[in-house]
């Protein structure tokens, strides 16, 4: 290099084409990573109802909406930790523990809709708990959120004594609301598509849904940009723990009893949910809608087998073997697609 | 000797590779050069069977070879040091050297034998590190010794270097340099793949020239050329974009009301003492030291990583930095770091995410909700500004080459419009097109009023592209190097000895016998 007097610098390339933008719904619908538990979602309904045309009547379809909210909205929270990097196994707990709280306060004579609020604030915060455990103890998520599955579930146990709490009776407007429906759609399907409608604008829009990819993607490279990393990692537990609370509050709404037994294994049936939609658990990338998606076909699944008349000690099998099913055929489609993405790239 | 002929290869419809004949004589150091994107990690790959080709033939000592994966091409006596660094931090450094090659006695792996293969290895790199000591403890250049040293560990017959000096001081480059003397006599055959022409020129026996995925110029001995020539034949019909070499200027005399980058008594313990540094706006200011001399501290400081014991630090606008690295970057300093892939892109993300991650992301400057289109028409603005080469900004990062993804790491930070750019070697690993046009920024971003401070492992960058050099000694500045003074020369001597040259040529020559 040294003693190289030289001339100004011209451009030696043509410029780079200008930015791509782009457009046509079909297009946009093609490109969405939830593509796969979409088609997945239909075809599987449209195979069952072929044997059991019963099952294609939407009070049925409606009724499946309605199971899958609670995973659903768990499912929400977790693809937005998994983009992340993080995990939250405290989920079915906290949706216990909320269901629990929301029960025992309207049962102690307050508003239920207050005692609803309530519990969603303190999902929230068994969420923050959770956050503060992680930054501060610098325990891997993991860890930090099996030791709270094991306390919030112990917690709702001992406050319940074990049994059954009743929540607001049957005739109050809250249960009224939450287990009415609009048009045949139950509230509480509603309340999953607004949710799974509104994170997905949170995570594709905001500067907090970039931030918690960016972290995703590359976490060093996020914090050496200026992006708060803990501050971020604490809104995403909150996030995470009150959508547990709005699960637990619906529940309540909907069979106005809490069980103290209630969700276990939500947590996992949540991944199951987001990692079926299309959220990698490598970071970086999420689908909330997918998420969503998931939950409903875990539940397609789960009424499936009770109308094929599976034995129901063979049913957790069969859920497994399907999960197992649509991860690999997604993971086929993504291979593919990054194949014939890698062949149109150039390294220039 | 290791043979290629009419290696082929294309991605899609993109030709790489289109009928590359390489000849590599056992015994011989032969440099493989040419721009990025020229092919060279294209055949390095095919070389080392990462990449399978779509046509030709390849031959060691005469015998056809069929690589089926890397492991395989070990086995064969093929063994490559890649740029990217490939080692397991959570692993000692003798666990490293024999991945997937223990000795075993037994079932058990045989460390001892283990340790008496490598010590010899480690001692001829002159790599001064224990054998249990974990790899994540160790500093950038030892991880790139011992790369070289686990390649040469396999006793391979064929050796390829990419780009093995970029994380390098000259010291330990002249070390490599006598090891690949010394394979050279033991007849390995060695290619040597780097972008520092200088480097290659002075250890390499013949030189093979890539352009457009074809050999320009085929195994021609090295001492027929010379940088320019090389230079010239990388780049073909494209004219040579190099930076104006900096006009001689006498000393500056730092005006103190000026507004500056200013550091105040600053003391970090153990690594800087009581350090004054006022950096003017406009101004191209380096760093210089050997490793641990402090000159990496002061980047630490100014980003807000390292909160100093004592003093202070002030930007500018007279605004005393705030706390921790959010703090400094919401201040408008940016940090733009060598090592990229860990700390300057997403590559999984396109272009236009990235550029948008400082300003829109970190900083919310564009308010509540992110407008992905906007941030992509601003993205092509820096594309066309920085001549990133890239069919659109929806591209994903990591499928530019090493220059073009430095420059959207520095298009994100232009995009934050920063007063202070703190440049942790900027360059390492970049071809010299991209290089010459980064150094080109530099100067335009101090015509434009910013503060730059440059820390490189390249002495001759360093010389080349800055106004003043400060140079560190044990944690204090020793001397600051302009004008005339500014040389790769005097620098490397400073740096060593610690020892400012006074005026004019005889005292060069006493802190010369200081060193000695």
């Amino acid at each position: 290099m040294s003693g190289a007097t030289v001339s100004a610098p011209t451009p030696t390339e043509p410029s780079p084409t200008a930015p791509t933008q782009r457009n046509g719904f079909g297009r946009a619908l093609l490109a969405q990573e939830y593509l796969g538990v979409l088609i997945a979602t239909l075809g599987l309904v449209l195979v069952i109802g072929a044997f059991y045309p019963r099952f294609l009547q939407f009070d049925q379809l409606m009724a499946i909406l309605n199971q899958a909210t609670y995973v659903g909205i768990l499912a929400c929270g977790m693809a937005f930790l998994l983009a992340m990097r993080e995990l939250d196994l405290s989920v079915g707990s906290v949706y216990a523990l909320t269901a629990l709280a929301c029960a025992m306060l309207a049962d102690s004579g307050m508003n239920p809709w207050l005692a609803a609020l309530v519990s969603i604030v303190a999902g929230g915060l068994l969420g923050l708990f959770n956050a503060l455990l992680i930054q501060y103890f610098g325990l891997p998520s993991i860890v930090a959120t099996l030791a709270t599955l094991a306390m919030f579930r112990g917690l709702t146990l001992a406050l319940s004594d074990g049994t059954q709490v009743l929540g607001p009776p049957v005739d109050d407007p809250f249960s009224q609301v939450i287990s009415g429906d609009v048009l045949g759609v139950p509230v509480t399907g509603i309340v999953l598509v607004v949710v799974a409608v509104v994170l997905t604008v949170v995570l594709r829009a905001t500067p907090f849904g970039y931030r918690v990819r960016s972290i995703g993607s590359n976490p060093d490279a996020a914090l050496f940009s200026g992006i708060p990393v803990n501050r971020v990692r604490m809104q995403a537990f909150v996030l995470s723990g009150a959508l547990g609370g709005l699960a637990g509050v619906l529940t309540i709404g909907y069979l106005g009893a809490a069980d103290p037994n209630t969700g276990s294994g939500y947590e996992l049936l949540a991944i199951a949910a987001a990692v079926i939609g299309g959220t990698s658990l490598a970071g970086g990338k999420a689908t909330i809608v997918g998420a969503a998606l998931g939950a409903v076909l875990l539940g397609v699944v789960g009424s499936g087998l009770a109308y094929f008349s599976v034995p129901i000690n063979w049913n957790q099998f069969a859920t497994g073997a399907v999960i197992l099913g649509a991860v690999s055929l997604d993971s086929a489609v993504r291979r593919r697609r990054r194949r014939a993405r890698a062949g149109s790239g150039v390294h220039l | 000797m290791l043979e290629a002929q009419g290696i082929r290869k294309a991605y899609g419809g993109v030709v790489a590779l289109a009928g590359v004949d390489l000849t590599v004589r056992a015994g011989s150091v032969h440099a493989l050069l040419g721009e990025n994107g020229a092919g060279k990690s294209t055949l390095v790959k095919v070389l080392v069977g990462a990449v399978t080709p779509d046509a030709g033939v390849l031959r060691l000592g005469g015998k056809e070879l069929t690589v089926a994966n890397s492991a395989d091409a070990v086995d064969q006596g093929i063994a490559v040091v890649s740029q990217e660094l490939s080692l397991f931090p959570d692993l000692d450094v003798l666990s490293n050297l024999f991945p997937m090659r223990e000795y075993r006695r037994g079932p058990l792996v045989d460390r001892r034998r283990m340790a008496a293969k490598a010590r010899p290895v480690l001692d001829e790199l002159g790599l001064d590190i224990g054998l249990d000591d974990p790899v994540e403890d160790l500093p950038l250049d030892q991880r790139q010794l011992l790369e070289i040293a686990r390649a040469l560990v396999a006793d391979p017959a064929v050796l390829i270097l990419d780009e093995p000096t970029s994380a390098l001081h000259s010291r330990e480059t002249e070390r490599l340099h006598d090891v690949l003397r010394r394979l050279r006599k033991r007849d390995v055959a060695v290619v040597y793949v780097s972008h520092h022409l200088e480097d290659v020129l002075a250890v390499c026996d013949e030189v093979t020239i890539m352009r457009d995925g074809r050999v320009a110029v085929p195994s021609v001995p090295a001492s027929t050329l010379t940088v320019d020539r090389i230079v010239q034949h990388m780049l073909g019909d494209k004219v040579a974009a190099i930076v104006e070499e900096r006009t001689q200027q006498g000393e500056q005399v730092v005006d103190h009301g000026q507004p500056a980058l200013r550091l105040e008594n600053v003391t970090v313990p153990g690594a800087l003492e009581d350090v004054d540094l006022a950096v003017p706006c406009g101004r191209v200011v380096g760093l210089a030291g050997i490793a641990g001399a402090g000159h990496r501290a002061v980047l630490d400081v100014a980003s807000g990583v390292t909160r100093p014991t004592r003093g202070r630090v002030v930007l500018p606008d007279g605004s005393p930095l705030k706390a921790g690295l959010r703090g400094a970057i919401s201040q408008g300093v940016a940090i733009v770091s060598g090592d990229r892939k860990r700390f300057g892109v997403m590559l999984d993300k396109p272009i236009w995410d990235n550029i948008g991650q400082v300003s829109s992301v970190a900083m919310r400057r564009d308010g509540m909700f992110i407008r992905a289109s906007r941030i992509r028409e601003r993205a092509g603005e820096h594309v066309r500004r920085l001549g990133i080469k890239t069919p659109s900004v929806d591209q994903e990062v990591g499928m530019l080459s090493g220059g073009n993804q430095q420059k959207v790491v520095f298009a994100k930070w232009l995009e934050a419009k920063p007063t202070v750019l703190l440049l942790d070697d900027p360059t390492r690993g970049i071809d010299v097109g991209a290089k010459a046009e980064i150094y080109n920024l530099f100067r335009e971003l101090a015509d434009g009023g910013a503060v730059q401070l440059v820390s490189s492992s390249d002495p001759r960058e360093l010389a080349a592209v800055c106004d003043e050099v400060v140079v560190f000694h044990e944690g204090k500045v020793c001397a600051r190097l302009s004008g005339r003074h500014l040389d790769a020369h005097t620098l490397l001597e400073v740096m060593n000895t610690g020892i400012p040259p006074s005026d004019g040529e005889p005292d060069r020559e006493t802190a010369g016998r200081h060193a000695g």
